[in-house]
């Protein structure tokens, strides 16, 4: 609301100083900083040397760099869609008027609260070929053993699988909130005009929870584009890198080989890509709001 | 009828959700020879607490928590202060630059956090702060998802009750204070919950910024328990349920603020 | 007046923030003011030693911390693949502990930019019984004639095979060739319905390195090298290799003998549960296949399946980070310490790794051990890693390529092909 009168701007400054200098301080230097080594190639130990534009050179001739975004971009649409409806309806149902939807409120939250090692050992435990659980009730089942997370075909499925039971909690948060917005009356005289319930949510909840699934659409492709901890640990990019994402190779090359340079062009690349896709979708989505 | 199918359904989708939680608990009790063989036994065949005894003779554990705590409640607090303001600047306060500072806000979300980690090392070690437990906390206060929660949230309070109050006299700090604040405690509850757990389980940072064994958070701590060569699987599981008990006594407490929040709000917008 | 009360606070808040940088400044110097004092001198190091190995090591320092009245260590542990990351970042800024544990093959990655601390006069000023470790062992810790760290153990990859398996099968003679290991692993499968040959080949938690390890063995047993001598280029592009490689195609493939998709947890599992009867591991595993009850095992050194005996082999080596200030009584307090480690090995045998002083071995209580005096022979025909900072990039692409050659039952030649390219642009690109 503006205030009549009253200086909007000096306002405005001092309400976001101190979120813009802990962010310029600790997240907009070290970017710069990053984006200074991509130029260099360094160890981190020896001298670093200027290279200019060598590491983003070499990184377009690079194989393994394609492939890996390639993993990223199959991680984003398996993941995506899933997630927002799978929040979506837990959204649903927490809002209605089920006796569980207390119960499910918990339940569905309670695996985001956990960290990702905890997440990954324990996929990667269920998910075990030779012992897990799953295929353990299969071979009860007379069916043969899937490689879940050894099986190329499989393996990113099963990663998706681990990630959809963790993360989509967090989504139905967010449109639970949106949900709660919409006020009751709103429902009330559409329950009075005699809708049912998907006309109420075709015609009411889904317009009205628009900017709610646009935000919401957008943050889980951010998310789903930096995926990393729960490929690392559950198949640790196999079998034979076919589920290695971007973010794992550029760990990889920063971290293990200590190639920071190399490293650091590969995650402007990657940020670069995440902004124009973010800035386009932005467009499209945010214009008639 | 449907009714009592629908019942039905959601009954079982809960369980089976909930299931993996029930036998990673599950596991932890077992023996490590009886893991592999003794995969189906709902209850373990020779239930033990061993893992749990060994997971805490590793002396270092309570302290462990201990650190975690330290960081996450600290975090927790910090970020509040830090994300609220400009939340609430980007909902109602009408100034130039808003958009600008908009995707300025959302550009940092979009940077993998491992491409900062060398820089943020260098940066933190020339000010001496490397291996202390303000390292830990530190990089994780600007949450950007917070900023958008509360942003979100305060977008909906009306804006006659801040012209109502202006009218009464009010500045903007009383404004934020009195009524934004307080309106916004469910979203608030919300940041609180997510800002806590991210700083609860965040890995690769602490684990390179902080040097000492003592000085490790839980989740640093516990990822130890990973053999070289080979995976122990029910003193994994043991540790996990250690570093995450704390998390879900946290979530618990703070749940309820949100439904009231919820509440709250409900009658009154 | 309220308003302004509020924008004072904002401003008090983000100066504090920025203030809280200055108040963890005081944290890093407390360390070293101990030291100074009379007492013990304080040993500080990381070790990348956890499961069972971390037991066992855990258990000598503090059986070093017993004897010595005069130093304290103190153990840092890090998990194994965070290891290098966490010391190499420490190393940037001279937060390095006073002793780590540096794998050998990693040395190459810390001695030129000159992070490590040359030992030579160390050792000399406290009369290091130097002829007493292996020299094939001491060799790799030395570069351009300087010793920059201390092995502590040779970890060579070796056979375990199953003797009640063995026996049911009917099988008295232990394998040597390619063509025996093929048909003793059959005929146990047969007769007994157990793997024939446990040996991981897909990447689950673990990465599949024992197919990378068994490569490079067929590839010395045949007296060739992934390498060339140079280092600057593949060698396995060519008759050896295709035999090489074809070896651990056809094992799965082939002969069936392995089963395909099986990762190393599943392996270990197998033979530990006297599902399998020969598994192929380092001889770290030896530890805990003795724990399992009823599994009545021997381990021997890798057999020589194409050529001559020759086995892969890793070593855990001590070292100390170079520091600007680290007293004399400091240095020669952690010298003492890392020969006090070497010494003990038989203590570290018992986690199952090799000795590589030539006093452990003839140690009665090492003798007593059992199974390792089996395949401590493994430590001669053992050998290391080529001495390039390419290779850990190397070695796990390596394993890569052939979990997927093994995987799909790939054309050797291809395989190889690719592999060489491969090779070739990661040696390019150091």
């Amino acid at each position: 609301m503006a205030i009549p009168g009253n200086k909007d701007t000096r306002d405005g400054v001092l309400f976001s100083l101190p979120f813009v200098l802990i962010y310029l301080f600790l997240l907009v230097f070290p970017i710069i900083f990053g984006l200074c080594i991509s130029f260099y190639k360094w160890d981190i130990l020896s001298s670093r040397k200027f290279i200019g534009l060598g590491n983003y050179i070499s990184l377009f001739k690079d194989k393994t760099f394609y492939t890996s975004l390639w993993h990223t971009f199959q991680f984003v649409f398996m993941t995506t869609p899933i997630l927002m409806v799978a929040g979506f309806l837990m959204a649903l149902f927490v809002n209605s008027k089920s006796l569980l939807r207390g119960a499910g409120e918990n339940i569905f939250f309670i695996p985001y609260v956990l960290s990702i090692t905890v997440i990954g050992t324990l996929w990667a435990w269920l998910f075990q070929k030779n012992y897990g659980l799953f295929n353990q009730l299969f071979m009860l089942l007379g069916h043969a053993k899937v490689g879940w997370l050894t099986d190329p075909q499989k393996a990113m499925w099963s990663v998706s699988a681990a990630t959809i039971w963790w993360t989509a909690g967090f989504n139905m948060i967010l449109f639970s909130a949106g949900m709660k917005q919409i006020s009751a009356e709103v429902y009330e005289s559409a329950r009075i005009d005699g809708a049912g319930y998907f006309r109420i949510l075709k015609d009411i909840t889904i317009p009205l929870l628009r900017p709610t699934i646009v935000l919401c659409l957008l943050l889980q492709i951010i998310a789903s584009f930096k995926v990393f901890g729960q490929v690392f640990v559950m198949t640790g990019g196999g079998p034979y890198g076919k589920t290695r994402v971007l973010i794992q190779y550029i760990y990889e090359n920063g971290f293990t080989y200590f190639k920071m340079g190399y490293s650091s062009a590969m995650a402007y690349v990657l940020f670069l890509l995440i902004m124009v896709i973010s800035v386009v979708y932005y467009k499209i989505m945010g214009r008639d709001k | 009828m449907k009714k009592k199918i629908l019942f039905i359904v959601a009954l079982v989708v809960l369980v089976l959700w909930i299931f993996p939680l029930v036998w990673l608990a599950i596991t932890s009790l077992k023996l490590e020879e009886d893991v592999l063989t003794d995969v189906f036994r709902i209850f373990p065949k020779h239930p033990t607490l061993q893992n749990y005894a060994k997971a805490f003779s590793s002396t270092y554990i309570l302290k462990w928590l201990w650190n975690s705590t330290v960081v996450s409640v600290v975090t927790m607090i910090l970020t509040l202060a830090v994300d609220a303001p400009i939340a609430y600047a980007m909902a109602k306060i009408k100034f130039r630059g808003r958009q600008i500072l908009f995707w300025f806000v959302m550009a940092g979300m979009m940077i993998p956090f491992q491409v900062i980690i060398i820089p943020l090392y260098l940066q933190f070690n020339s000010y001496g702060l490397v291996n202390t437990l303000s390292a830990a906390i530190l990089p994780r206060l600007a949450l950007p998802i917070g900023i958008f929660i509360l942003k979100q949230f305060f977008e909906g309070i009306p804006d006659e009750l801040e012209e109502a109050a202006f009218i009464d006299g009010s500045g903007r700090g009383r404004i934020f204070t009195t009524i934004i604040l307080p309106l916004g405690k469910s979203a608030l509850a919300t940041v609180m919950i997510l800002s806590f757990i991210n700083a609860w389980n965040d890995f690769l940072w602490p684990l390179i910024a902080i040097s000492d064994t003592a000085k490790y958070t839980i989740t640093v701590g516990i990822a130890n328990f990973q053999g070289v060569h080979g995976t122990d699987y029910s003193l994994i599981m043991s540790g996990a349920v250690i570093a995450s008990v704390p998390q879900f006594v946290f979530y618990f407490i703070f749940r309820k603020k949100i439904v009231e929040g919820i509440a709250m709000t409900g009658i009154k917008g | 007046m309220k308003r302004k009360s509020l924008s004072a606070c904002l401003l008090v808040l983000s100066l504090l923030l920025l203030g809280t940088v200055g108040i963890g400044a005081s944290g890093s110097q407390e360390k070293d003011v101990a030291s100074e004092k009379g007492g013990p001198i304080e040993i500080t190091f990381w070790s990348l030693f956890t499961g069972g190995d971390g037991e066992f090591f855990d258990a000598m320092v503090d059986e070093f911390n017993r004897t010595h009245d005069d130093i304290v260590m103190t153990t840092d542990t890090v998990k194994f693949d965070n290891y290098y990351t966490k010391l190499t970042t420490a190393l940037t800024s001279q937060n390095a502990p006073d002793v780590v544990v540096i794998h050998r093959s990693k040395l190459l990655n810390y001695v030129p930019s000159g992070t490590l601390y040359p030992l030579d006069d160390v050792l000399k000023s406290v009369n290091a019984p130097m002829d007493d470790f292996i020299p094939a062992a001491l060799e790799p810790c030395t570069f351009d004639g300087k010793i920059y760290s201390l092995p502590l153990d040779v970890h060579a990859l070796i056979m375990y095979y199953n003797k009640d398996l063995f026996r049911q099968a009917g099988i008295d003679k232990v394998p040597v060739t390619y063509e025996e290991f093929v048909a003793t692993a059959k005929k146990v499968q047969d007769k007994t319905g157990a793997m024939g040959a446990a040996i991981d080949n897909t990447t689950a938690t673990y990465k599949a390195y024992t197919l990378t390890r068994l490569f490079m063995s067929f590839m010395e047993q045949q007296g060739g090298s992934v390498l060339t001598e140079d280092l600057s280029a593949a060698d396995f592009n060519n008759e050896m290799g295709e035999k090489a490689l074809q070896a651990l195609v056809d094992m799965v493939h082939k002969y069936g003998i392995t089963e395909s998709g099986l990762d190393y947890d599943s392996s270990v599992a197998a033979f530990k549960l006297g599902k399998a009867a020969i598994h192929i591991n380092g001889v770290w595993a030896t530890g805990s296949f003795e724990k399992q009850e009823g599994l009545d095992f021997a381990a021997v050194p890798l057999p020589a399946m194409l050529g001559k005996p020759a086995a892969w082999s890793g070593s855990h080596t001590l070292a100390i980070p170079a520091k600007k200030e680290m007293s004399n009584e400091k240095l020669a307090a952690a010298v003492e310490f890392m020969l006090w480690m070497t010494e003990r090995g038989d203590l570290w045998a018992k986690a199952g790794h090799i000795p590589i002083r030539k006093s452990v071995s003839d140690n009665p209580n090492f003798q007593s051990l059992p199974h390792r005096k089996d395949y401590a022979a493994a430590a001669a025909s053992s050998f290391a890693a080529p001495r390039t900072v390419a290779w850990d990039e190397i070695y796990n692409n390596l394993s890569d390529s052939l979990e997927l050659a093994v995987a799909s039952g790939q054309d050797v030649k291809t395989a190889l092909a690719e592999m060489e390219k491969m090779v070739n642009s990661i040696i390019a690109s150091y």
